[in-house]
């Protein structure tokens, strides 16, 4: 392996569902995106904008109906039966639920020796070894492997899921909301577990969340999808520091914040409406019919993402290639 | 002082639980008053939502019971008025929004007659009319085409749209106080900033004093008046917005708003690690414990907060704590 080559490269990933009584959701369309190693990538966007679906594609969970995955520069894309399962080895997930994604009859231990053992990976001992291990990687007692889910908090939860995950030494982890199902003060515990088992470890994560905050606390580079597309994508720094596209500047600035006592910023750029429906997404830009600086063009040019500076890309036609807005 | 809208005083709920009373809510007191946002904050288990149930007339009993203490409502005792009573009151003069749109609306009745069903129950007007309300109150939580939306059913509508037509709902009577139970905890941000305005519009329109239950701090500071942070069913501290966000006095409510990322506009390249606030929230059979029940996860902590809950220090006129810092510094 190449030692720049990105650990997951998505070109123009396309994944299309049909409704009953004909049509298609068009739930993710044209996404490409590349992930280097030991980077946090973050989808943001509103529910229903094809971030979670994005992230079941590049782990093989959804078909996709066009489009090439490479992982660690492996066409994956096409794989199926055993060579499919054993390229889960390198891609594992940790769910929002951490209520529904343990299962309840079965002691914690064996739900993180689980993949050790469908994997066959090391003797006996060696797993029961790890497994200890990954409980003190995660902050919990190795003692507690006997006893059941339900013993557990949440947040308690969270980090045998995240123990599940971590046991084949993936090369990506998928945290698909991690945090949302959790209390705010728990939330914090998760979230620093995240970074330090980053940092330790050298991790790569696709890192899915509705929350903007956390999004930017926990992920270097950030895609912000609208209705199955991204719009805007760029490091941390170059979204949060200077959006460029009106959807992400409405995003960032929706979100209600503690300097702003009793008032509402007044800078707000508050939506209207709801997105269009992804069964017949408009031709143009898909975000006109809210934006509130769309002009006829927009309505039937659908612009593409173009560079604008360093990592930075935008799909708007108001904004030129110097990032200026016209 | 004008007497306010609402003035709970010293509130005990306690359920059966496996053959003793558990105490959920203990010796709980505050007031709102008219016009105002009260905001009441903490981590789930804390006695928030059952607070908001108890001013309903809705804490499920058995197994629960309000044990003691008074809720004043224009200077009438909740806690002591007839079901019948309280039915008028309800939905008339307070009403609830709940977290989950999707659960408290019927499935298999349209919006619309689920709106107007509320104004039939309250008012005494005939369907026509209602349905009239029904569309103006539609137009009035920004739907658009209401008199079409009014038809559809609660599944053809987005998170958004179904948490608007909950607001409807409880609006449409012009209740005096509306309880909001995290409204939009499962709504997009963007949404949320509508329902906010929407908020702020109507509180202007029809004088509504507004409880928001929530845990986010953003939405705290620019939503409400004043501040109670409940803990283990207890108020721990009270004050202007201003007063909580700044300057926090006890333990577990700087932790509160010191643990959770805030969005900066010049993010760090490298996450400075959030503060946390070890273990989790008691379990309901161990409130019945002595002392501070927040003590097992203080860093703060002294050998009296495990034996004795401390006493309410008054700062400044509404600016409450309970912690024995409080007192040690005051002493």
């Amino acid at each position: 392996m190449n030692e720049m080559s990105p650990i997951l490269e998505v070109t123009n990933l396309k994944v299309h569902f049909p409704v009953s009584g004909g049509g298609t959701v068009h739930a993710v369309d044209d996404v490409s995106f590349s992930i280097k190693k030991g980077v946090a990538f973050g989808l943001v966007g509103e529910s229903g904008s094809g971030k979670t679906t994005t992230a079941l594609g590049c782990v093989k969970l959804v078909d996709s109906i066009a489009g090439q995955i490479k992982l660690e520069g492996n066409d994956i894309t096409n794989l199926q039966g055993e060579a499919l399962r054993q390229a889960r080895r390198n891609m594992q997930i940790v769910f929002q639920d951490p209520y529904a994604s343990l299962n309840p009859r079965e002691r914690v231990g064996s739900i993180v020796k689980r993949p050790l053992n469908l994997m066959n990976i090391g003797t006996t001992e060696e797993r029961e070894k790890r497994v200890a291990e990954l409980f003190e990687t995660v902050g919990l007692r190795p003692e507690q492997r006997d006893l059941f889910p339900h013993q557990f908090s949440g947040g308690q939860r969270q980090r045998i899921g995240i123990a599940r995950a971590l046991a084949t030494q993936p090369k990506l982890i998928v945290c698909d909301e991690p945090v949302s199902a959790l209390d705010v003060a728990i939330q914090a515990q998760i979230l620093n577990l995240l970074v330090r088992l980053k940092k330790e470890f050298d991790l790569t994560y696709l890192f899915i969340s509705h929350d903007l905050a956390v999004v930017q606390h926990i992920c270097d580079e950030i895609a912000v999808m609208y209705l199955g597309q991204i719009v805007e994508r760029g490091s941390k720094r170059e979204i949060f520091n200077n959006p460029r596209h009106p959807y992400t500047k409405a995003l960032i600035s929706a979100v209600p914040s503690a300097g702003s006592i009793g008032k509402p910023k007044t800078d707000r750029i508050t939506l209207q409406g709801d997105p269009p429906s992804p069964i017949s997404p408009p031709d143009g830009c898909r975000f006109a019919s809210r934006c509130p600086y769309a002009q006829s063009a927009c309505r039937v040019k659908m612009p593409s993402l173009k560079t604008v500076g360093g990592s930075h890309t935008v799909a708007c036609l108001r904004v030129d290639q110097d990032g200026n807005f016209i | 002082m004008s007497t306010p809208l609402l003035s709970v005083q010293n509130l005990d709920v306690a359920f059966q639980i496996e053959g003793s009373e558990v105490p959920i809510i203990r010796d709980l007191s505050f007031e709102v008053s008219y016009n105002e946002v009260l905001g009441i904050v903490g981590e789930s288990g804390c006695g928030k939502s059952m607070t908001a149930l108890a001013l309903m007339g809705l804490v499920p009993n058995p197994p629960g019971r309000i044990t003691n203490g008074s809720i004043l409502f224009e200077g009438r005792d909740l806690a002591k008025v007839s079901e019948p009573q309280m039915q008028s009151i309800r939905g008339n003069e307070i009403s609830m929004v709940f977290q989950e749109p999707m659960t408290s609306l019927n499935p298999v009745y349209t919006v619309g007659e689920q709106i107007a069903e509320t104004a039939r129950a309250h008012f005494n007007i005939g369907r026509a009319e209602a349905k009239d309300r029904a569309v103006e109150m539609l137009k009035l939580v920004g739907i658009p085409s209401p008199e079409r939306r009014f038809d559809d059913y609660p599944h053809q509508m987005s998170g958004g749209m179904r948490q608007r037509v909950m607001i409807a709902i409880s609006l449409i009577c012009e209740p005096k106080l509306l309880i909001a139970d995290e409204p939009t905890t499962a709504l997009d941000v963007t949404v949320q900033a509508q329902i906010f305005d929407l908020f702020k519009e109507l509180q202007e329109k029809i004088k509504t004093s507004i409880i928001l239950i929530t845990h986010d701090i953003g939405v705290v500071a620019e939503m409400t008046d004043r501040v109670m942070v409940m803990y283990a069913g207890r108020k721990i501290e009270e004050g202007p917005v201003a007063d909580f966000i700044q300057n926090p006095r006890h333990p577990y409510t700087k932790g509160l708003i010191s643990c959770i990322p805030t969005l900066q506009e010049n993010p760090p390249e490298i996450p400075v690690p959030l503060f946390e606030i070890p273990g989790v929230v008691p379990s309901a059979s161990e409130l019945s414990r002595p002392g501070c029940a927040f003590a097992p996860r203080c860093s703060q902590k002294m050998d009296r907060c495990a034996n004795l809950f401390p006493q309410t220090v008054e700062l400044a006129t509404g600016r409450i704590v309970s912690c024995w810092l409080e007192m040690e510094e005051n002493a």
